[in-house]
């Protein structure tokens, strides 16, 4: 399949780019974007929520990183699976479950293989949001994290057999953009819901944090 | 039953109507706007605006001309909290019952179809907390709106069941044969749960408060982390202290004690896994 192509991009890209070093190097990276924007993503959740999105997503994804760390000859969806179960553990509050249960679905979808292409990906996340759907119900325009999933997903989708380096950035730029498109939203799910009309003018801590997720992605890939 | 239209003034009305408007839209609105949501004339909406402004329940941007609420509204939503009997009955009572449990105490009362939220102590913690008083939640999806519910006469319980019931979570219970057989258990149990039905991750058990009629006038509760307040099934610490609570609340309304919560009722098996 990597036959007569003339970049390593190329050939990365043609094949089966993803293996367990680069869900360890999302997984870090995500941990890393969550510490930097812990006190952002508090202040967001603060405005709307109770204010701790930032603290409890920091204590849950730092102890990813130990799981990272022993993830040597893992299967990338075993990895993830356990990484899920560890924010399931650790993390309070509805981010917990959510990204707890997105990372384990995500993880199932991979199986046992120990390489993946950019479909097998897009399919990963897709399983990650309907994970994410099933526990919230929440769709899309509820305000929720759901904004920022779909049209990265659909981002990523859309990229088709570009390298992968640029469907993942096509699809961190979605998950801003779809943050970013929260604010004006009423909240109709979750605890930001009660506020109503008041939830209007500001940005959804979840949505961010899953841009942070999706950047992390990015940067993994590239 | 008369037309609740007649015998009422219509320019009342229609100064409410501007108040809830401004309450439930943007935070700032112009007149043309406001005419426009209400289906009524821009000189009509002018005028009431400028009343309500004289009172101070309005207030007008100097930068834009736009008007939203004013500074008296918070005065007349303070004056609600102050005089409600339930809220200010619970006050100790709902301290105490945070610091038992270590976990977050809510006093609701059923107002239409939604649970207003009347009192919240904090967990008892160092943690951020926002406030929910004055927040409303759908009746079907708070342990506090299920308890109430339970505690009323059926005509009115078929009328909560024959409503909209939105889907908040996952878990949100909407059919309303399933919900109508919940009333019933938490009725015989004296008290109510919500496991991940409101918001992803957390649970609340309550128990009903009554008046000296025996009537249902509100409900307490205990809100908190899932796996704390109902790990496998509801933490029977948290089950007893919110049972125990009600019924003193109940007896300082007045409650006659047939009215009592009962705090060794039978309840519900707890769920396996």
């Amino acid at each position: 399949m990597t036959t007569g192509v003339s970049t390593n991009q190329r050939v990365r890209g043609a094949s089966a780019p993803f293996d367990v070093a680069f869900v360890a190097r999302w997984l870090r990276g995500a941990a890393a974007q969550i510490a930097s924007h812990r006190d952002f993503l508090t202040q967001l959740d603060a405005a709307i929520g109770d204010a701790d999105h930032g603290v409890n997503l920091d204590r849950g994804f730092s102890a990813v990183g130990s799981v990272v760390d022993a993830a040597d000859g893992l299967p990338p969806g075993e990895l993830l699976v356990q990484a899920g179960s560890t924010l399931v553990l650790r993390v309070g509050g509805a981010a917990g479950p959510l990204y707890g249960t997105a990372l384990r679905e995500a993880g199932r979808s991979l199986g046992s293989r120990r390489t993946f292409g950019a479909a097998e990906l897009a399919d990963a996340l897709d399983a990650a949001l309907d994970g994410v759907i099933s526990l919230g119900a929440a769709v899309e325009g509820d305000k929720t994290m759901v904004d920022a999933w779909v049209p990265a997903i659909r981002a990523l989708r859309a990229a088709g057999s570009a390298p992968p380096a640029e469907a993942l950035r096509a699809a961190a730029a979605a998950a801003e953009a779809g943050a970013a498109a929260t604010t004006p939203m009423e909240a109709r799910k979750g605890r930001a819901s009660y506020l109503g009309p008041r939830s209007v003018g500001h940005q959804d801590p979840g949505a961010t944090s899953t841009a942070l997720l999706f950047l992390a992605l990015e940067r993994a890939a590239g | 039953m008369s037309d609740p239209r007649r015998s009422t003034i219509q320019s009342v009305d229609r100064a409410a109507r501007i108040l809830k408007a401004l309450a439930s839209g943007p935070p700032r609105s112009g007149v043309s706007e406001l005419a426009e949501r209400l289906g009524l004339a821009k000189t009509t909406v002018h005028g009431l605006l400028r009343t309500l402004e004289r009172q101070s329940l309005v207030e007008q941007d100097t930068e834009t001309g736009k008007y939203r609420l004013g500074p008296e509204m918070l005065q007349l939503g303070n004056a609600f909290l102050d005089h409600h009997e339930l809220r200010g009955r619970s006050l100790l009572w709902a301290d105490t019952l945070a610091n038992r449990v270590g976990e977050a105490v809510r006093v609701g009362v059923l107002h239409g179809r939604r649970v207003l939220i009347v009192h919240h102590v904090f967990r008892p913690d160092d943690s951020v907390q926002i406030l929910e008083v004055g927040a409303s939640v759908p009746w079907h999806v708070s342990a506090l709106g299920k308890v109430h519910a339970a505690a009323l006469p059926n005509d009115r319980r078929r009328t909560l069941l024959a409503g909209a019931l939105p889907q908040l979570t996952g878990r949100t219970i909407t059919d309303p044969h399933v919900l109508a057989l919940g009333l019933e258990e938490i009725a015989r149990a004296g008290f109510a749960t919500e496991e991940q039905e409101a918001v992803i991750g957390e649970a609340e058990v309550a128990a009903p408060v009554f008046d000296h009629r025996g009537h249902p006038v509100g409900a307490i509760g205990v809100a908190g982390p899932a796996e704390r307040v109902m790990p496998r099934g509801p933490s029977d610490a948290v089950v007893v202290a919110v049972l125990d609570t009600a019924r003193r609340l109940s007896r300082e309304m007045g409650a006659p004690r047939r009215h009592d919560a009962r705090p060794h009722a039978p309840r519900p098996r707890a769920e396996a896994g």
